[in-house]
């Protein structure tokens, strides 16, 4: 039995590209992988954001009424509700002058329970390094 | 850990590249990366070249985009895709791209 | 030997990122190594069968067969991201599987090595 950790470390902007839209479902798909594995295998996923990419995290994106998609809000929001471990780069939110009210930090409107976190960057490079792969997007 | 960090771009690479931190860092330069390691701006090398005294350019990109090797900063080595995978599988536990 | 799991999002023809990620694959398997190749987003562009090689144009149709031929190879495209951009499953290349996302995670997992290139 083997658990492998695989950090989805998203820096892109939403929408212009797909980059971080499929580091959301890559992350989710995490919830079907054990299909592919021996029995008691597991992959563990971490999302971070940090850079620009803090920007997936803001709130009220309408990205579904003006163009038909799922919007990166509602894909974090889905993390959340996998228990996903989401974080968000506390230099970056301040960086762009972001306040915690303007980020999605949880996903309790759809009954979940597990808390999006605000964490120094310091503490990413810690997921970073107890990782076993790194996928930047 | 030892991360391997393929660069691909010619911006926007420092405010990433600044914040990793690992016992060993390789700064590889692919693509559009290699121009790090040959083009000065306003007489000023490439702050990536900073980041690491383990330095590498892929040569098939360097000389697609017309550099020769005696054209790029003295701390990179050129490489080829054979030694790129040798330094994968031997030198790096984690690599990524940016 | 070692397996390098690469996941490649790039364009095909409109990026080269696709191209070295391919090149990177024959040098592995040249070495003994072994690869699982994962495209989604535009690089399932790259699954498709019929590419017409023109010399302005990055070919890798015929690449990624030689590489296939080796054994040692293996390429699979994303099912949706393949489906939202019409490629057909009768679409596809011979030797490209489909599959979901899952698929990519499953390949990391007995990875010695994961390169993931995001996109263009």
């Amino acid at each position: 039995m083997a658990t492998k950790k695989l950090a989805f470390i998203v820096k892109s902007l939403p929408y212009k590209t797909e980059a971080s839209r499929l580091a959301l479902t890559h992350a989710i798909a995490s919830q079907t992988v054990e299909i592919y594995l021996e029995d008691g295998d597991m992959v563990e996923p971490v999302l971070a954001f940090m850079g620009d990419g803090v920007l997936n995290c803001l709130k009220d994106q309408t990205a579904m009424n003006l163009y038909g998609v799922t919007s990166l809000e509602q894909h974090i929001k889905n993390s959340l509700l996998l228990d996903l471990k989401v974080m968000i780069c506390k230099e970056d939110v301040e960086r762009l002058g972001i306040s915690e009210d303007a980020l999605i930090m949880d996903a309790e409107d759809i009954g979940g329970e597990t808390k999006a976190s605000i964490a120094p960057f310091g503490e990413i490079m810690k997921e970073m390094d107890t990782s076993d792969h790194l996928l930047f997007f | 850990m030892t991360l391997g960090v393929l660069v691909s771009d010619f911006r926007n690479m420092d405010n990433i590249l600044s914040r990793l931190k690992a016992d060993k860092l390789g700064v590889i330069l692919v693509s559009n990366g290699v121009y790090h390691a040959a083009v000065k701006e306003g007489g000023k090398k490439s702050s990536i070249l900073e980041k690491s005294p383990h330095l590498y350019v892929l040569s098939e990109d360097l000389h697609s985009r017309g550099f020769a090797e005696s054209e790029i900063d003295t701390r990179v080595k050129s490489i080829t895709y054979s030694d790129l995978v040798d330094l994968i599988f031997n030198e790096y536990e984690k690599i990524i791209w940016i | 030997m070692a397996k390098l799991t690469i996941g490649v999002f790039s364009s095909l023809v409109g990026s080269l990122s696709l191209d070295f990620a391919v090149k990177l694959s024959e040098a592995a398997i040249k070495k003994g190594h072994s690869v699982d190749f994962w495209l989604s987003g535009n690089a399932t562009m790259l699954s498709k069968k019929g590419q017409r090689n023109f010399k302005d144009y990055s070919a890798l149709q015929k690449p990624v067969q030689d590489l296939l031929a080796t054994g040692k190879f293996q390429i699979t495209a994303c099912e949706a991201c393949a489906e939202a951009r019409g490629f057909h499953k009768e679409d596809t290349m011979e030797g490209c599987k489909r599959h979901s996302m899952d698929w990519y995670l499953a390949s990391c997992f007995s990875a010695d090595r994961v390169l993931h290139i995001g996109g263009d």
